[in-house]
Order: structure tokens, then sequence, then C-alpha cells
């Protein structure tokens, strides 16, 4: 399978360019038609490639430039289960964009495509990639595509600002990720991941390994958005149409999260060995504080897809902390968080494209009980959102139960709790603005909740009915993803093997099978323990007591309103007030943010 | 400046401060200026001509041992022009059809000449660029400054006939689609991606280089061209409203 692996990333770039140099010969429908035929190939590339991965790391190395004496002179792919699955997720959600656009963005640029298929070949190079610099490359082109995708709206103001906060910041993590390549060069004088990870496992971690380590890691937490990294993000899913927002929060934010975990284990777990208590200390801490801030931002939202957005933000930060355990367990459980949460959340997004094309709003409080005349969409939002909660055995519900197991092993128990509080509230602040829109209940008008601008509504001759189909297709998969019989296993097994630095090395440098051919992976069923089970309902019961308090605050005696004012209201309105929109105040953030996490680290490792 | 921008700017300093202290700790670790001895590099400047036949070896990295980067930011290129392109004819007002031609003879003659020579200039980096220093993006930036020569000694009106969007474009989706084109094609041979697939021929000589000269020249159409579109658009949606009305 060696000779797939550059396909997912070759062919949908190349059919980007047939697509500008064809603008003006071949008509739209055509066009379109190319894009979604070099997504769906890319896809089923990327599937084939998992499938391969399955028993042993599938390796190319572009130009046929094989490794010497254990010395990289060119470039590989190097794909195991997990980054396969990463870029297999990637492209199909990219599929599911570009058939969702046939008819959503129809009146729009051809462009729109040409970029949407860029990104995703970004992102699936991202996914495979073994060097450090090619990395960097996809990163980039990753970037650049969807900077110039959120100000897709440009004719108003809003989308401008948001695509400019996007750009700015990221680029500003990027250089910090290039500073940190710059460093691992001067000291390793190697590109490749296994390559750098052998010549720094030599000795351990002096200051130079230590910062360049936090440089990498923080610009990377840009593109994760971890708190205080996030700012941007919101303002880009406002700003961007419904379908880039689902590529941005379905897979390029778990990407940033995704290569955190392969440049530890690759490269740093050898050096930072007797220091990997304080990377796990800073990191759980980081993911903790994104995970609940982003469930309150979440709650105070009206307009869908920021609220939406926060929820990204949030479970980012549970993705975080999960591989900040630095354990192939909880690394499953983030593997299938990352699956879960991209299938669903990319769906919902999705669905709110339907609903600002059937309702001509996203703002819950303006199609306040509009929805009741669609109670299919409605039905679709309430499976999302039980997905994202993790009601047993659904949606994210397996990769809470890794996670948790995985955290109870480092005495880190209690993240199961955070977690649990994170993804009610986020779901809870998901089923308020859904009975509001689908069922009209609870009060028409909410002081708490943040009025931004609203969004201008596609052309009327756009059907929602297609649309929503498209968005079932991903909410129903994301539904299935926790109980595809041998899940669990498969995800174990690849993360133990993900883990493995020193077997990735010797597959990388020396062609040594990593990975056990004659491992027998069963296709059991998912196993519900009570406990897990407990703590998906407990979810469940903050998420139905969140909503409704959401709805009718109201109703609650005054003493109690005023008393709850007085104590929650200060903190609440510091933390709304910091999310400002001003891009000099996002750089404050993230100055101050690299700051801490690299005066951290250089004080303690 | 605000008083926001100002209280930004008082918390900025010290974090900056602190922030580039932690890093000059770090950097005080990387070899020192010029002392840099990395096999890798060696390694490469030895093995680059009896393997490639190319003398620049610099070429050799960029279109061969490490040809799959440069794909990568060809398209970071691309991408960057088809959104630069996006964002500003979306907010662009319509051009008002007025010219400003140059009514200097000896700016006229003397720009016109200068186009031949740069063109030239550029073309030969181009095509030199597996021999000597130079290279298809070199070489392509100076094409694109060489034509838009033509616009700083003629006036607008001579320039729209190059810089129009529908001749551009096919050149620079072809520009990039042939980089990638190159290495499926070896992919399809049965070889790795970017594998060098035509005969390496004589160093030192135009004829060397392989498939790197297939790469060469699509990432020189491919950077004129996406030079020339960036010109064109930065030309219509500044210069031209701006132009006095007669």
């Amino acid at each position: 399978m060696s000779w797939a692996l550059p396909l997912p990333v070759v062919v949908p770039l190349i059919a980007a360019a047939v697509l500008v140099a064809t603008g003006a010969i071949l008509p739209r429908r055509v066009q379109d038609a190319i894009g979604i035929a070099a997504a769906a190939t890319a896809t089923g590339f990327a599937l084939l490639i998992l499938a391969a991965s399955e028993r042993h790391d599938v390796l190319h190395w572009f130009g046929g430039w094989h490794p010497h004496a254990g010395l990289a002179l060119g470039i590989s792919f190097t794909a195991d289960p997990l980054g396969a699955g990463m870029a297999a997720l990637a492209c199909g959600l990219d599929l599911l964009v570009l058939v969702y656009s046939w008819t959503y963005m129809r009146r729009q640029s051809q462009t729109f495509d040409v970029l949407i298929l860029a990104l995703g070949g970004a992102m699936a190079g991202f996914a495979l990639t073994g060097d450090i610099f090619n990395m960097f490359v996809w990163f980039e082109l990753m970037g650049v595509s969807a900077y110039a995708l959120a100000g897709f709206m440009v004719e108003e103001l809003g989308p401008l600002q948001g695509a400019i906060n996007f750009a700015v910041t990221n680029t500003v993590g990027a250089y910090m990720v290039l500073m940190g390549i710059a460093l691992l060069y001067a000291r390793t004088d190697a590109l490749n991941l296994a390559q750098i990870g052998r010549v720094l496992g030599h000795r351990p971690a002096d200051r130079l390994v230590i910062v360049a380590f936090a440089l990498i890691v923080t610009g990377l937490m840009v593109r994760a958005a971890i708190v205080p990294f996030h700012f941007w993000l919101a303002d880009a899913h406002a700003a961007s149409p419904a379908p880039v927002c689902a590529l941005l929060s379905g897979a390029m934010v778990e990407l940033g999260i995704f290569f955190i975990a392969r440049v530890y284990w690759t490269a740093f777990a050898a050096p930072l060995h007797a220091h990997a208590s304080g990377v796990r200390d800073v990191l759980v801490g980081l993911g903790v504080a994104t995970a609940l801030i982003g469930a309150l931002m979440c709650l105070l939202q009206r307009q869908l897809k920021r609220l939406l957005a926060y929820s990204t933000i949030s479970q980012a930060g549970t993705m975080l902390a999960g591989i900040a355990l630095l354990d192939p367990r909880s690394l499953a459980g983030v593997a299938n968080l990352v699956l879960a949460h991209g299938l669903l959340k990319g769906g919902l997004f999705l669905l709110c494209g339907v609903i600002l094309v059937e309702l001509r709003h996203i703002d819950e409080l303006r199609v306040y009980g509009a929805g009741r005349r669609l109670p299919w969409a409605g039905v679709l939002w309430l499976l999302g959102t039980l997905g994202l909660v993790g009601l047993p055995p659904l949606g994210v519900f397996l990769a809470q139960q890794l996670l948790y197991e995985g955290g109870r092993e480092h005495g880190f128990g209690w993240l199961a709790v955070v977690g649990a509080v994170a993804s009610g509230v986020c779901a809870g602040a998901m089923l308020r603005a859904g009975a509001r829109i689908f069922l009209g209940w609870g009060a028409r008008e909410d002081e708490l909740l943040s009025p931004e601008p609203d969004e201008h509504a596609p052309e009327r001759d756009v059907s929602g009915r297609p649309l929503g189909i498209v968005a079932g297709i991903a909410i129903v998969l994301g539904l299935a993803a926790s109980v595809v019989p041998g899940i669990e296993a498969r995800t174990e097994l690849a993360a133990e093997r993900f883990a493995d630095t020193s077997a990735y090395r010797a597959a990388v440098l020396h062609g040594a099978a990593h990975g056990d051919a004659a491992a027998h992976v069963s296709f059991s069923l998912l196993g519900v323990d009570t406990a897990s089970a407990l703590y998906g309902l407990g979810a469940l019961a903050i998420a139905a007591a969140t909503a409704a308090f959401g709805l009718w605050h109201r109703r609650l005696p005054p003493r109690i309103l005023s008393a709850g004012a007085r104590t929650l209201g200060p903190p609440v309105t510091v933390i709304r007030l910091a999310h400002s929109g001003i891009v000099g105040d996002y750089l404050l953030w993230l100055s101050g943010g690299a700051l801490a996490v690299a005066a951290i680290w250089a004080l303690t490792l | 400046m605000s008083s926001r921008q100002r209280l930004r700017a008082w918390i900025a300093a010290p974090v900056l401060a602190l922030f580039a202290a932690i890093l000059g700790w770090g950097f005080a670790r990387a070899p020192a200026f010029g002392d840099f001895h990395g096999a890798y590099g060696d390694l490469l400047n030895r093995i680059a001509v009896p393997q490639r036949h190319t003398s620049n070896v610099v070429t050799a990295i960029v279109f061969d041992y490490r040809g799959f980067d440069t794909m990568g930011e060809e398209f970071i290129l691309f991408a960057s022009v088809v959104g630069v392109v996006l964002l500003l004819r979306a907010v662009r007002e319509p051009a008002t059809g007025q010219d400003d031609p140059v009514a200097s003879d000896a700016i006229r003659l003397f720009g016109i000449i200068m186009v031949a020579v740069i063109l030239v200039f550029g073309l030969w980096l181009a095509a030199f660029g597996l021999v000597t220093p130079g290279g298809g993006f070199q070489g392509g930036v100076a094409i694109a400054g060489g034509i838009v020569l033509v616009f700083l000694a003629s006036g607008y009106r001579a320039w729209r006939t190059f810089g129009r969007e529908r001749l551009l474009d096919p050149f620079e989706g072809l520009g990039a689609a042939s980089y990638a084109a190159v290495g499926l094609a070896a992919l399809i041979a049965g070889a790795p991606f970017l594998h060098n697939l035509l005969g390496l021929g004589v160093a030192g000589t135009l004829r060397s280089g392989g498939s790197m000269t297939l790469l060469n020249w699509a990432v020189a159409v491919e950077v004129a061209a996406a030079n020339l579109v960036l010109y064109t658009e930065f030309l219509e949606s500044y210069l031209v409203p701006h132009l006095p009305r007669r």
C-alpha cells in the first residue's frame, strides 16, 4: 500500500489546480463534480491506507530516498492507524462539505471548491507526514486556505474581522512552530521526526530542547484553540459559511491536538522522560481551563455557530487533557473523541446552514419557535447533542470511558468529573437553543445571552432538505462511532503503537515492521461498565438541568437570582469581556500564554 | 493611540521582554554563528552532483531530495493568491476604465527595452537553475517583474494586454497541477512519488537533472503567473479607482 500514501494529498491538490486552470472553460456544475470526485477518491484511498496500517506502519519515501544507515535524506509519510484515521476523517469531512456546497454555495464563486480542496489535501498531508518541516508546509497550506475561506463572505464587515483575527493569531503561532523547528534542526541536524527523536534521546533535555518543545507545542495550541490561545476560533466560526465551520471544527482544530501528541511521542518522549509529570501538569491544567471556559462561553451564546464554536473549544480542552496524561489508554480515548466529535460537530454545523436557509437566521431568539415546521431538523439537532454528551453507548461515550480509565491510572480520576461538567454544560446550551427553536419552549427574551450580529442568509432558492440529508449522514456516523464492532480494541492497539517511540523509530529509519502482524483484533462489541454508564447519564443530567435553567431561569425566586448574579456576575463578565474581538488583545493573551508555558517549563523541567 | 492600545502596550512590553529572555536563554545553546557542522548538509554537498548530475546542489535539494516540500510550498503560493484574489475582488470598486498613459518618450523607450532585458534575465535564471544559482522560483519572480514594467513604462491599457485573469488563471493552475502531475507520473510508473524518471543527463549542462527540469519550469510558470495575478489585482483595486478623471 506504500504507493497510495501520497494520493489523499495529491489528488485534491491537482483537482484544485485544474479547477483554476479551467475556470473559464468548464461550466460550474462540471467543476463541482470534479471537486467531489477528487475528494471521494482521496477519502477512498485514506480508508484503504487506514486498513493497511492496521497490521504495520506504512511508509512512503518521496523520490525514493530511503534512509541510509539511519540517516533520512528525503521526506517520508508514515501511516499508522491514528494518523491514517485522522487523514480519513479530514478527507471524509471534506467530501461531505463539497457535496453540501453543491447547493449551499451554488451562487458563490468556484474559488470555494478550490480552497476547500486545498484545505483537505493539506489536512491529509499534515496527518500523514513523518517529517517536521513537511508538517510545517501542510500547517501553512491549511492556514492560508482556511483564512481565505473564513473571509469568504467578505462583502460583510464581520467576516473580514473574523478572518483577520484568525490569520494574525495563527500566523504568530506558525512562526513559533518554525522557530522551534529551527532549534531542533540546529541541535539534531535532522528534520525526520524519528531521526530527531533518536538524536535527542541520547541525553536528557537541556534548555534548547525545552524551549524548542515549548515553542512547537504553543504554536500548535494556537491552532488547537487552547485557552488562552483560543480567541480566534469563535470569531472565525461566526464569520465562516457553515460548511467551512464544519471543516475547521471537525478536523483542523483536532489536527493541532494530534500533532502535539505526534511530536511528543516521536521526538520528545525520551529526552523529557524524567520530566513527564511537569509536561503533564501544565498541559492538563491548560486542557481543564479550556474545557471549562469554553463551556461557560458556550452557555452565554445565542448565535448558533458561536455556540457550537465554544463547544469545540471546550472539547479541544478535553482532548488536550487526555493527551497530556501521556498514557496510551487516554490517547485511544482522544482518538475516539476526535472521530465522534468531528463527525457530530461537523454535522451540527451543516445543520446550522439548514436552519439559516430555512428560517433565515441562526440566532436562537430570533427564530424562536420557527423551527416547529422542521421537526426532522429538530430531531437531528437533538441526536447530535446526545452524541456529544455521550449518552451510553453512543457518540463520544466510548471516548469518555477510555479517558476516564486512563485518568484514573495516573491519579487524575477527577478529570472525568471536569469532562462531564464541561460536556454537560455545552450540551445543555445546545438543548436550550434546540428547545427554543424547534419547540418554542422557554422565554422569548434572555438577557444572559450575548447579542451578536446575525448572518446574511443564502438565496431563497436553496432547499434545506438535501442539505439536511448530508448533515444527517455526518450526525448518524458520529453517533455510531462508539459502537462500531472492535473499535475499542483497535484504537487501544493503535494508541499503544503510536506511543511506542522506539518501534516507530526502527520502522522509519531501518524499515523494521512496526506493529504486530499476528495480533488478533476481535470485532467485539463495546462493553459498557456501570461507572461509565453512570458518568454518561450524569453528564446528560447536567445538560438537562443547564437547558432547563436557560429556558426558565426567570421563574426562579428573585432572591436566588440576585444572589447568583452577585456572586457569579463579576467573574463571568470579566471572562466575557476578555473575548473582545480585538486582535491586539488576542495577541497579548497569546504572548502571555506563551510566556507562561515557556517560563513554567524553563523553571521546572 | 487610544487608551486601550496604550494599556496594551504597557502590558505587552514586560511580557515580550520576558519571553525574549527565555528564548535567548534557550537559543544560547544553539551552535555559534558559522559553527554548524551538520552531517546532512555535508552529505548532500558530496553526493548531489554524482547522484543527481546537478551542479547547483540547492536545486537538487529543492526539487529532488525534498521536492515534496516544494510541491506543498507551491500550493501555499497558489492558495494564497486564490485567497487574495477572492478577498480583493469582492470589496473592489468597479474599474473606471480611465488610463493614465506615460507621456515621456524617453521613459517609454527605456522601459520597453528593460522589459526585454529583464524577461531574458528571468528566463535565464529559470533555465540555468540546475547549473548555476537560480531556479524556477527566482526566474518566475523576475519574469513577472519584467512584465509589470509594461505598466510602469507604458500605462494601464498596455498592461491590460497581459494582466487579465482569463489569460493568467490557466497558467497559474497548470503550473501548480503539472508539478504534482510529474510526481504522479512516477507513481503510475511504479516508482515512489516524485522519483526522477527521466535520464539525469550531463552535469553542468542544460541537459541535466531529468524530471527536475520539468519541475523547475512548472514552478517558473506557477510563480510568474501567481505574481502577475497579484499585480493585476493590486493595480485593479488600488490604482484604477484612484486615477485622475479627465
